[in-house]
């Protein structure tokens, strides 16, 4: 996880970039609505979004496609219960700190039973066999839960839609996972890295039908999945209103685009 | 540009009148009559969908039913939102056929997905005063279960879906988003949604 000089390039991009403008105060609406988009840094993130576009085309969706070809169904699907376990310690702190006592429980306890009997977490033994149905939070939502305001809403490459507290939020998860801590030498940042790498192209995989759908139908697919990405996140932060991504989909980064999420093949909704 | 702004700042002081008839119509929604309405209206999609009969004759058949099931004008509004006051009336006409259209559309365009479509009825609930959001699981094969909430109000004594929300994202608040932005992009001008809408009608031709 060594983001550091990509990051300091993004946060110069930002700075350097050209604001929206501002709607004068004559004309109420378009300031409301101006105000309620939340995106005074819209032509700087419109620009990440269509580089970001080209290398998705290149590289990113393609590696998705063929991840989803050559892997069966339930091979991706383990492949997708192993990162959500590993977010487990995560999910469970996060739990923690936003005061949820009850959901901490079912996160500590679907942890600690599908790395055992769940080998290494390849098998939801929690959900199937204990009816422990898994959740997903990360820090940005803890920041919500705390009063923390979004900040301005921002478009970075790869993690696509975020906004300020959630990008900050995604640096402290990482921090916070005990992943990051523990082990030292080549093998264990080989491991690190290749998580990283699996995470990104499952991540992408889960949304693939999704942003091809927006892409085909949509008149302004950066205008619909930034409403998409606002929207959700309020029901997240929410935990109500409708099914919260399973832990293994809260990859943390802001691969959802609103509309329906990835949830694991056959898995039970509700 | 200023003649717009004056314009938009007498649209608002007129507000309160033009809010009026909308606020007479919106009578209060009845959970089971809005469920049941779903139930019905679902079985008949889900029966077109997975007729054998030809795309053209399903599409028809599609077209008459969200026709009757849908709020498509109040939506459209909904969704042009400050906009549909900018727009002359020709262009409001054009925009609610071309919005009708492309609802139509967008659906046909998937027939293939929804083949052997299934859904149920999940709990109902009753959000505000006006209107009642009705949960259903959309079940199809090899994919997983997908929960959409259809949000029902009362149009002239008819009950009609105004909104679709999916996993916590409503379609019409996502769909002013982009309508407005794509307006917006073509420099304030009701026309460039137009055109835009005309040119993605036809690609799902």
């Amino acid at each position: 996880m060594r983001f550091s000089p990509a990051l300091a390039a993004l946060l110069l991009l930002f700075t350097l970039g050209a604001c929206a403008t501002r709607p004068p105060a004559s004309d109420p609406e378009a300031l409301a609505e101006f105000l309620e988009t939340n995106d005074p840094l819209e032509p700087a993130n419109r620009a990440v979004y269509a580089v970001n576009g080209v290398l998705d085309a290149a590289v990113l969706r393609p590696v998705a496609v063929a991840y989803r070809w050559v892997l069966p169904q339930p091979v991706r699907t383990g492949v997708r219960n192993v990162l959500g376990n590993l977010r487990g310690p995560t999910i469970l702190a996060n739990d923690l700190m936003q005061g949820e006592m009850q959901r901490a429980g079912i996160t500590g306890a679907r942890f600690l039973i599908n790395s055992t009997l769940g080998v290494a977490g390849v098998f939801d033994v929690a959900e199937r066999h204990f009816g422990l149905r898994g959740h997903s939070e990360d820090f940005g939502q803890t920041l919500a839960v705390w009063g923390v305001p979004e900040g301005h809403y921002l478009y970075v490459p790869v993690l696509g839609p975020t906004n300020s507290r959630d990008l900050i939020g995604f640096g402290v998860d990482s921090v916070l996972s005990p992943w990051f801590w523990f082990g030292q030498g080549a093998a264990v940042e080989a491991l690190r890295y290749s998580r990283v790498g699996v995470t990104v192209v499952d991540a992408r995989e889960g949304v693939l039908d999704t942003l091809d759908q927006i892409e085909r139908t949509s008149l302004d697919p950066y205008a619909v999945i930034r409403s998409g990405y606002r929207q959700r996140r309020a029901a997240e932060i929410a935990n109500t209103g409708f099914q919260a991504p399973e832990a293994a989909f809260g990859t943390g980064i802001g691969v959802g685009p609103g509309l329906p999420s990835p949830r694991r093949e056959g898995a039970p909704a509700r | 540009m200023t003649a717009r702004h004056r314009l938009s700042r007498r649209a608002l002081l007129a507000l309160p009148a033009a809010l009026a008839p909308l606020a007479a119509r919106a009578q209060h929604m009845d959970a089971q009559r809005a469920t049941a309405f779903i139930q019905s209206t679902g079985e008949e999609l889900v029966a077109v969908l997975n007729s054998n009969a030809p795309v053209a004759e399903r599409r028809e058949q599609v077209a008459a039913i969200l026709r009757r099931a849908v709020d498509i004008e109040g939506t459209g509004r909904f969704i042009l939102g400050r906009w549909w006051r900018v727009a002359t009336p020709a262009e409001q006409q054009e925009y609610l056929r071309l919005f009708e259209e492309s609802l139509i559309r967008n659906l046909a365009s998937r027939f293939g997905e929804f083949q052997g479509v299934r859904f149920s009825i999940g709990r109902s609930q009753a959000r505000t005063e006006e209107d009642v959001l009705v949960t259903t699981l959309v079940e199809r094969p090899n994919t997983a279960p997908l929960t959409l909430d259809w949000r029902v109000a009362e149009v002239g004594g008819q009950p009609k879906i105004v909104d679709l929300v999916a996993e916590g994202s409503s379609l019409r608040l996502t769909q002013r988003s982009e309508y407005s932005s794509v307006i917006q992009r073509g420099g304030n001008q009701v026309s460039a949604l137009l055109a835009a809408m005309r040119a993605q009608n036809e690609r799902l031709r």
